[in-house]
């Protein structure tokens, strides 16, 4: 490499490490899977802090409810090599007439803020003013899953890959079950036939997405961005074949197996590991967002797949107590948020149910995150309100309903239905089910973006921050 | 096949096996849990947009809010002392009353004049008495808000709303305050009752602590000094005992409380009962502080370190009371502490001694 670049990257990195000495820079996880709400999530939260010593309305926030959170300025990103968050495009996409969501998230994106605020407590040493550096960054949310294949080999990737399926999912790749069952592991690889089944796999993925389902794996495979047609996204799992491990490993280089089991071994170090190491390694705070109404609509099996995901998901990320010395040299996360993402979709009395179905959604993170001893905080939050919480007299009786504009553009007065506070069984599906409208964002130019309870998310991953 | 298990129950808690049959399912109450949830979810409803609709009060309503028996252990009625009084009232404004037509008819008119003034002292006693248990109902009164306001967690966000209100009225704000107004202006419809009481503290208590806070520092101050100042211990104690009873007075003020004779007493004294148990613990941490500063006060005169252990005494007292009248008790972090009160005193006491000192004596 170039020296010129050596000493900026050097004094780049100094600059951060003596930020990180003083504890006056946070990196933020915010993880979600796509439609989870993560662009949303970080446009309100960029959009709260530039407003918040005016008219933000942040009064569950300490800093900002006593006049001290003075506001925030977004910086020049410490990686030029990253595109910049497009806080601006979804901005007017929000502000448009009519008003419509940011655009899903294609790429990497990333954002540095420095909130300023005045200390609570005035001392001898402390100055007038304090700043926090914020590092925030965007992914699109299908690519999160490939995390968790980090720790597999193309084996028990295989294994994994084939134990869960349910009816529906199985329906949806028959396409691709009938080809692999045709194929014998230790034939020659046929590079048009892998091509094929592995076109017919991605088909199988990007189906099953837009059935709802969430642990698809490879996630490139949904959005290949530059590697489309690439071989090393020319792969899939094998299903049993009956093998011994000796029998595997003893087969021919040029065997269907061994060229899977390479292009797996290449994905996985070359498109997965660098963006886990460049992006998902050094992490302070996470706040994990889960669309628990989008499950609850698709149906059980998608609801347990969504669950098995995060489960996942969750082993990908370091947690544990930070000190001086971690802190500088393998940061962990010490407190974490789940949050019911589209809180504005529900009445505000089923809030408590959202947050409890989260939990049960969570569980299995949950106690692990309990045995390590990390804070967890459950809420439920709309980053961005899109209806207004009204109440209708009829006859006799006040019903809570909600008023909002549906994507159709069509402007309603609804009550969406209750929200389980636990996972309903088989019958109520087949009876009932769910059907929660989506609604379009109300658009508010000039003024910070109407939310729900992002001021109590930013309390719990920055408060302790901002004293 | 009549009978039928109830064994597909999703639930955690093992219920007794009960045997039905299959064509009583249908009046039967108690169906199987499975089908629970299908009668506990509402479904999707629409509304016609042209509906008459207004802002949504938070959650529905629950009317029968707060329980009527309150913590309290129920206080012993003194019989005794109501039968004797009621009994001196009542027979001696008879005896007076019946006692006058004869006083007239026989124009004894001083017997007359001494009937009447004494009916009416009596009178005026009733009255006094009358007016004493009307604060002492308004001293429970806030008894119970100071529970219901405890309670304010458990509570629905529009129970917690009323409360709210409550508070409000108690404080003595009127509808257009700009606390108040600052606090519905916060406030929003998906607030849960935490967070309704959060901003109640920050919006309605907080500005009244800070003053309540300035008042016990500059009460407590002047006590020390003046007891720095007077000659004569007998009058040091008649000024502690008078200006204690003063700054309880004010805070209870404060804090909307309207204090009565007996209410005054019964407050003070479960002040100090606070103070005698309660806060033992808390004295003792305090105590080594304390200690040092009147080490420290070894420094200045014997004189001017009684006054600062009797200024420290009396701000500890300003502090229970605080902490008794106080509708929403404080979160554990924000209780204020002797600390900030302790140096103010000290830096008082501390001027005062200098100027003393510089000055020679006569």
């Amino acid at each position: 490499m170039q020296s010129p670049f050596n000493t900026e990257r050097l004094s780049r990195e100094l600059t951060n490490l003596m930020e990180r000495t003083r504890d006056r820079q946070l990196r933020l996880a915010v993880t979600g899977l796509s439609q989870a709400g993560k662009t949303a999530f970080l446009t309100s939260l960029v959009n709260q802090l530039r407003h918040a010593g005016l008219e933000a309305q942040l009064d569950l926030l300490p800093a900002a409810r006593e006049g001290r959170l003075l506001g925030a300025q977004r910086l020049t990103q410490p990686d030029l090599g990253v595109p910049r968050f497009p806080y601006d495009a979804a901005l007017s996409a929000l502000n448009a007439k009519p008003p419509r969501w940011p655009e899903p998230t294609r790429g990497i994106s990333e954002l540095r803020l420095q909130l300023r605020y005045r200390p609570a407590q005035r001392g001898w040493l402390t100055p007038e003013f304090s700043h926090l550096t914020l590092d925030l960054f965007d992914y699109p949310g299908e690519w999160l899953l490939d995390l968790p294949m980090l720790a597999h080999d193309f084996d028990s990737w295989c294994q994994a890959q084939t134990q869960h399926n349910g009816v529906h999912r199985q329906a949806l790749f028959s396409a691709w079950q009938a080809g692999v069952e045709q194929l014998d592991p230790a034939a020659e690889a046929d590079e048009a036939q892998l091509a094929d089944l592995a076109a017919a796999y991605a088909d199988g993925l990007k189906q099953a997405k837009q059935a709802g389902f969430s642990d698809l794996q490879p996630g490139r495979f949904l959005l290949p961005g530059e590697l489309d047609g690439a071989p090393v996204l020319q792969f899939f799992p094998l299903p049993d074949i009956g093998l011994s491990i000796e029998q595997r490993q003893a087969l021919p280089e040029n065997s269907v197996y061994a060229t899977l089991a390479k292009r797996f071994r290449y994905y996985q170090q070359h498109i997965v590991k660098p963006f886990y190491r460049d992006h998902f390694r050094r992490f302070d705070r996470q706040i994990v967002l889960v669309d628990v109404l989008g499950a609850l609509n698709a149906g059980p099996e998608r609801f347990e797949d969504l669950s098995r995901a995060l489960q996942q998901l969750m082993h990908s990320f370091d947690y544990g107590q930070r000190s001086l010395l971690t802190r500088l040299f393998s940061p962990r996360i010490d407190r974490l948020a789940i949050a019911a993402t589209k809180a504005d979709h529900v009445t505000p009395d089923q809030h408590s149910n959202l947050v409890r179905l989260l939990e049960a959604l969570l569980a299995e993170p949950l106690k692990d995150l309990r045995f390590a001893d990390i804070p967890v905080k459950a809420l439920s939050l709309a980053a961005i309100r899109a209806t207004q919480a009204r109440e209708v007299n009829q006859q006799g009786q006040r019903l809570a309903a909600l008023y909002g504009t549906t994507l159709e553009g069509e402007e309603v007065l609804i009550y969406p239905g209750d929200v389980p506070a636990r996972l309903p069984d088989e019958q109520f599906w087949q009876q009932q089910g769910f059907d929660f409208p989506h609604f379009r964002p109300m658009g508010s130019p000039h003024e910070a973006l109407a939310h729900i309870r992002m001021d109590a998310a930013i309390d719990w991953l920055l408060g302790d921050k901002l004293a | 096949m009549t009978d039928r298990p109830t064994d597909n129950s999703t639930e955690a808690r093992p219920r007794p096996r009960r045997h039905f049959s299959l064509d009583d399912t249908q009046a039967d109450s108690a169906k199987p849990p499975g089908n629970e949830t299908e009668d506990a979810l509402r479904g999707t409803r629409r509304f016609d947009t042209q509906t008459a609709h207004q802002p949504l009060e938070p959650t529905p309503a629950d009317h029968k809010a707060l329980p009527e028996e309150t913590l309290y252990p129920p206080r012993k009625r003194r019989w005794g002392l109501i039968v004797s009084l009621a009994g001196v009232v009542g027979l001696g404004s008879a005896e007076l009353v019946t006692g006058i037509p004869a006083a007239f008819e026989q124009a004894r008119w001083l017997d007359a004049a001494w009937q009447l003034f004494g009916l009416g002292l009596m009178s005026i006693g009733a009255v006094a008495l009358l007016r004493e248990l009307a604060r002492l109902k308004r001293l429970k009164h806030h008894d119970k808000l100071r529970e219901a306001l405890a309670e304010l967690p458990q509570r629905s966000p529009r129970q917690a709303m009323q409360q709210a209100n409550a508070l409000r009225r108690q404080l003595k704000l009127s509808d257009d305050d700009p606390h108040w107004q600052a606090f519905q202006h916060a406030s929003q419809p998906h607030h849960s009752s935490e967070d309704i009481m959060t901003l109640l503290d920050y919006h309605l208590l907080a500005p009244r602590d800070r003053e309540a806070q300035r008042l016990i520092s500059r009460m407590s101050g002047e006590t020390a000094i003046m007891v720095a100042v007077s000659p004569l211990t007998l009058v040091d104690m008649a000024l502690v005992a008078w200006r204690s009873l003063a700054m309880i007075n004010r805070l209870c003020r404060l804090y909307g409380l309207e204090l009565s004779f007996i209410s005054r007493l019964r407050l003070f004294r479960s002040v100090l009962y606070q103070m005698a148990f309660a806060g033992a613990s808390e004295l003792a941490t305090d105590a080594g502080m304390d200690m040092l500063s009147l080490d420290v006060a070894g420094r200045i005169s014997a004189r001017a370190s009684q006054g600062l252990a009797t200024g420290l005494l009396s701000a500890r007292l300003g502090l229970r009371a605080q902490r008794l009248c106080r509708p929403l008790a404080f979160p554990p972090e924000q209780q204020p502490r002797m600390t900030d009160l302790r140096q103010d005193l000290w830096r008082q006491i501390r001027r005062l001694d200098t100027q003393r000192s510089a000055q020679p004596e006569d």
